[in-house]
């Protein structure tokens, strides 16, 4: 009985690892199917500025000098918290949260603005292109 | 992958691990009744694949989190029929069946974060409402309100309205920034005040094995909330606040009632007959169990109380093994670590997982530690594998909250649509 | 994105603590299993041997010979709860045939403690007792290991404990391990303190007489069991002769101050008036050590306590022990051990006993000199009786029960390379039992020696 025991209880926690396997393997391929997801609703945007580009990968992005902001620009003219970009039916905003120098859209000054493709946003001497992912690994 | 039809992989290998787990059953249980276990095999199976077809109605992103809860959620059947014998346990199929609906229940309430954050007064209401029904109807030192065909567990139901009362506070909370320059916001203060007052009533009620749950679904928030932008918390001030409370609950342990303190500090092997039967019992099974266990439905804990909820981690033990044993724990944490293989897009949502998985491991934590005396023993369930009906649909809601935040709705739906189909196409030769 | 990767470091956080506490947990089960298992219903217990491979415990108990277990009963014990101060109750863990990995072992688990227990001598010293009382302990004082220990009465552990109400007291407990009067073979420990007070030129240097009879410097009588006195003695006489007005005089001379007379017992293991009793421990066996009552050089009960009565008590064991730092001339003593090794339910060896001593009791120079005394006593004494051994001994007679009864004691050593053995036997009421303390120790060495 307990050979017979031991078997099945191998057969048994095999099943089951498989199964959590094949699992673990599914969702990694969601993850995938989710980015491309994700970058078709967000239009697949990115902020460029002298050779680095900014990659959008949530609805509420953080623009700022400290650490915690999702893309931090290390300039003394940026405030610590200086705009959050924000996406609703595919279409990115930026707001500014009370920053010292405020925002600059093509150049007018803003407090909140809808954002078209290939537009400059200025925070404090800082210049942001907003335009299409181009993603030379791909 | 948002094609349902391409799950049908996973859905075999939940076939296939349920199978492997009955053909254990059948060669390893004692004195098996063919007619009990073909019912078994029939309810367990037949659950597969009448959920895979309703999965199909479903239009999701992903399903994975469905699947471990399929997976886990059966497995917890086959588990529990065959404590002491082979049979059937109606009462938690039934549980089971209760428990996917609510992860339907769950996954609807929470999709559209900006619908939920719109409507969070009416949590805060159910959230006053459930504390008014234990307040009325449990009574000081009661947690179960006894309906007479069975029973309930008002504060269960707390705890997905306290994750989702912290996840959105915290979204409502950067809106607050842009209207004021200081930051007090009244939320995080209504929310400390909802968390304490759970606590005290949970300590009214002696359900203490619940106060760490809420403790930690609030922590978790906390934690997400301050290292939110303008809040002004350096390092050393979380390492301070950390430090703070640890000296806090030492003082707490110390300056506590005796017979708090005598289930705190109880050593079981002095009362095993006592205060300690069910623990010392629980980790004899263990040790007789072993790796390999005796075989389904031939341990002796079934005859312990509480064999299949609060020590329901020893019995699983006993008669499976440990390591089967070990693997119901990993899928349970799997489920809660969803978020980490395919994360969330919204803060809202990031904050929804971090309490719900709060929420799991600590009951988890609470349940296996206690009964293993590792940690003093609390009347806590594990989530999808200890029975009882509103633990099973409580934790069946925060499950489909974690596949919710995998399947957020951004858009509306009128403009959602044109991208769907984009998606599917983008989707295809992934 | 910072924020999500936050809210994700949240999870791992507890999961990752969740995590730790169930590696913790699986470590723990895995460690602490076989003691889980001790309270388990289907424990299943290893043997106990003897140093020949005789069994000395088995929880089964069938099929051995009638009163197999007997001489050993309350010394090994058994599983049952009743004995806690015996061998298998106090190292029951290291029976348990049952590891995490394999599971319950029913049948050809392998674990044992073999123990150095000479089981043929045991039960030949237990027969010589012919039925009287008593306990005898005996042991390799070089190597430590424990030959012989048995106390009489004993239990068959195999027939259960249905008359337990009926038991003579005394029946449960190895005598060997509990404080007894030692009568004048607490001489030697009061020799040892004098000389390493005095030393031994001024010792050997005093005499004082005997006429049967000594009244003490508070007025009371210190009686000589011979009733016309033994004359002028030195120490040496005096040992010989027990002479008690002999060690009531030398406990009253100032040479010999009370203070350093109490310092010296203390060091070699008397709890002296208020102290805390102490313990030695032989494999988890709790066994008393001494206690006396030493209050004024002039007391009559001080005096006796020197001499072996009034509040003084020994165990057997300790006597034992005190000889074998005699005998190896170190004054340090061999620590005693049963256990020789201990296998694991694989049959691995897990633990093996060692050699340990105490402390320095008191200088060599001072060993080798009550050696002599001892062995001169032997050689002028004993050679009949205990007839083909070069003995160090020492007798006593113990009065008990208000003098009711009066128990013969012998300590002594084998002076011989080849059996260095060192032995305690009590005999109790020697008035009312056909045998004689010396010819237990005659069985007991004949038994042992080859």
């Amino acid at each position: 009985m307990y050979d017979n025991g031991l078997i099945f209880c191998a057969v048994t926690a095999a099943a089951l690892d498989l199964c959590i396997l094949i699992l673990i393997i599914a969702s990694y391929r969601e993850k995938s199917s989710s980015r491309k997801r994700w970058k078709s609703f967000s239009s697949d945007m990115e902020l460029f500025e002298n050779g680095r580009s900014y990659y959008l990968g949530c609805d509420e992005v953080l623009i700022g000098r400290h650490g915690s902001a999702d893309i931090r620009l290390h300039d003394m003219s940026v405030s610590r918290y200086h705009a959050i970009m924000t996406i609703t039916d595919g279409v990115w905003t930026i707001t500014d949260i009370g920053s010292k120098s405020g925002i600059y859209v093509n150049g007018r000054p803003v407090k909140q603005k809808k954002l078209h493709e290939n537009d400059i946003i200025t925070l404090g001497s800082r210049r942001l292109v907003f335009r299409k992912r181009r993603d030379k690994k791909k | 992958m948002s094609n349902p039809f391409s799950y049908i992989f996973s859905c075999l290998f939940v076939l296939i691990a349920h199978a492997g787990m009955l053909v254990n059953v059948f060669f390893n249980g004692k004195e098996v009744d063919t007619k009990e276990f073909v019912i078994l095999c029939a309810a367990v199976l037949g659950l597969d694949i009448i959920y895979y077809f309703v999965m199909l109605f479903y239009k999701q992103h992903t399903y994975t989190v469905d699947f471990m809860l399929l997976l886990v959620l059966n497995m917890s059947v086959i588990f529990q029929s065959c404590f002491g014998g082979v049979h059937l346990s109606m009462k938690h199929y039934i549980t089971c069946i209760v428990s996917l609906i609510a992860s339907r229940v769950g996954y609807h309430l929470v999709r559209d974060h900006r619908w939920i954050q719109s409507k969070k007064k009416y949590v805060w209401v159910c959230i006053g409402i459930m504390m008014g029904v234990i307040v009325l109807f449990t009574g000081s030192r009661s947690m179960w309100i006894d309906l007479g065909f069975m029973t309930i567990q008002p504060s269960e139901f707390i705890k997905p309205l306290l994750v989702i009362a912290c996840a959105t506070s915290i979204t409502e909370q950067q809106n607050k920034h842009k209207f004021l320059q200081f930051n007090i916001v009244w939320e995080n203060i209504i929310l400390f005040g909802i968390t304490a007052a759970v606590c005290l009533l949970q300590w009214w009620c002696r359900d203490l094995g619940s106060i760490p749950t809420f403790a930690a679904i609030y922590a978790a928030g906390f934690l997400l909330r301050i290292c939110y932008p303008k809040a002004k918390f350096s390092n050393k001030t979380l390492i301070g606040a950390g430090a703070a409370v640890l000296i806090a609950a030492g003082i707490g342990i110390y300056l506590a009632p005796d017979y708090v303190r005598a289930r705190l500090f109880v050593n079981i092997w002095d009362d095993t007959t006592g205060n300690g039967y069910q623990q010392s019992q629980a980790l004899i099974a263990i040790a007789e169990g072993g790796w390999l266990g005796k075989g389904p439905s031939n341990g002796f804990l079934h005859e312990v109380f509480a064999y299949e909820s609060d020590i329901v981690f020893a019995t699983i033990c006993e008669e499976w093994g440990l390591v089967i044993a070990l693997m119901t724990v990993v899928v349970i944490l799997l489920i809660a670590a969803s978020p980490l293989i395919n994360p969330p897009l919204s803060y809202f949502h990031g904050t929804l997982c971090a309490g719900v998985c709060a929420a799991f491991t600590v009951q988890m934590a609470l349940n296996i530690f206690g009964s293993c005396n590792l940690i003093p023993f609390t009347g806590v369930t594990i989530p999808f594998i200890s029975m009882g009906g509103s633990s099973m649909a409580t934790s069946g809601i925060m499950a489909g909250m974690l596949t919710a935040a995998q399947n957020p709705v951004f858009a509306k739906m009128k403009s959602a649509k044109p991208k769907k189909q984009k998606k599917v196409t983008g989707g295809q030769p992934a | 994105m910072k924020s999500i990767r936050r809210t994700q470091s949240v999870i791992t956080l507890f999961l990752l603590v969740f995590i730790g506490g169930m590696a913790l947990l699986v470590y723990k089960i895995n460690k602490e299993a076989p003691f889980y298992m001790m309270h388990s219903d289907n424990h299943q217990l290893g043997k106990v041997y003897d140093r020949n491979g005789d069994v000395l415990f088995d929880a089964a108990g069938t099929g051995y010979d009638e009163n197999h277990f007997l001489d050993v009963g309350n010394l090994i014990g058994d599983d049952k709860g009743q004995m806690e101060n015996t061998l298998v109750a106090q190292n029951i863990d290291k029976l348990n045939n049952y590891s995490f990995s394999e599971g319950l072992v029913k049948e050809g688990g392998k674990a044992a403690i073999y123990t150095t227990l000479d089981h043929a001598a045991n039960r030949a010293v237990y027969n010589a007792y012919m039925g009287a009382k008593g306990c005898t302990v005996a042991y390799n004082y070089k190597t430590g290991e424990l030959l012989v220990c048995t106390s009489l009465p004993s239990i068959d552990v195999t027939k259960g404990y249905a008359n337990i109400g009926e038991l003579e007291s005394g029946t449960l407990i190895s005598k060997a391990m509990y404080g007894t009067v030692p009568g004048s073979t607490q001489k030697v420990s009061t020799v040892i303190s004098a000389l390493e007070i005095m030393g031994p030129d001024r010792l050997f240097s005093k005499t004082y007489n005997c006429s049967g009879q000594y009244m003490n410097r508070s007025g009371k009588p210190i009686d000589c069991h011979q009733s016309y006195g033994h004359g002028d003695q030195n120490i040496q006489q005096a040992v010989e002769n027990s002479c008690n007005p002999f060690f009531a005089q030398l406990v009253e001379d100032p040479d010999l101050p009370l203070g350093r007379l109490k310092d010296m017992y203390r060091k070699l293991g008397y709890a002296v008036n208020d102290d805390k009793p102490q313990y030695i421990d032989i494999d988890g066996i709790q066994c008393e050590k001494a206690s006396t009552t030493l209050t004024d050089s002039y007391d009559f009960n001080t005096q006796w306590g020197c001499i072996g009565q009034g509040d003084t008590l020994v165990s057997p064991m300790q006597l034992m022990m005190w000889q074998s730092a005699i005998a190896n001339g170190t004054g340090k003593m061999t620590m005693p051990h049963l256990i020789d090794h201990v296998t694991d339910v694989y049959g691995n060896t897990t633990e093996t006993a060692k050699t340990k001593e105490s402390a320095q009791l008191f200088t060599p120079d001072t060993a080798e000199t009550v050696k002599r005394i001892l062995l001169t006593n032997g050689s002028n004494h004993y050679t009949g009786s205990i007839s083909g051994y070069v003995l160090g001994i020492k007798s006593g007679t113990a009065q008990v029960k208000e003098g009711a009864e009066e128990n013969a004691l012998l300590v002594g050593f084998v002076s011989d390379e080849r059996n260095p053995i060192a032995f305690c036997v009590v005999l109790e009421n020697k008035y009312s039992t056909p045998v004689y303390a010396e010819q237990i120790v005659k069985t007991l060495l004949d038994s042992l020696c080859s």
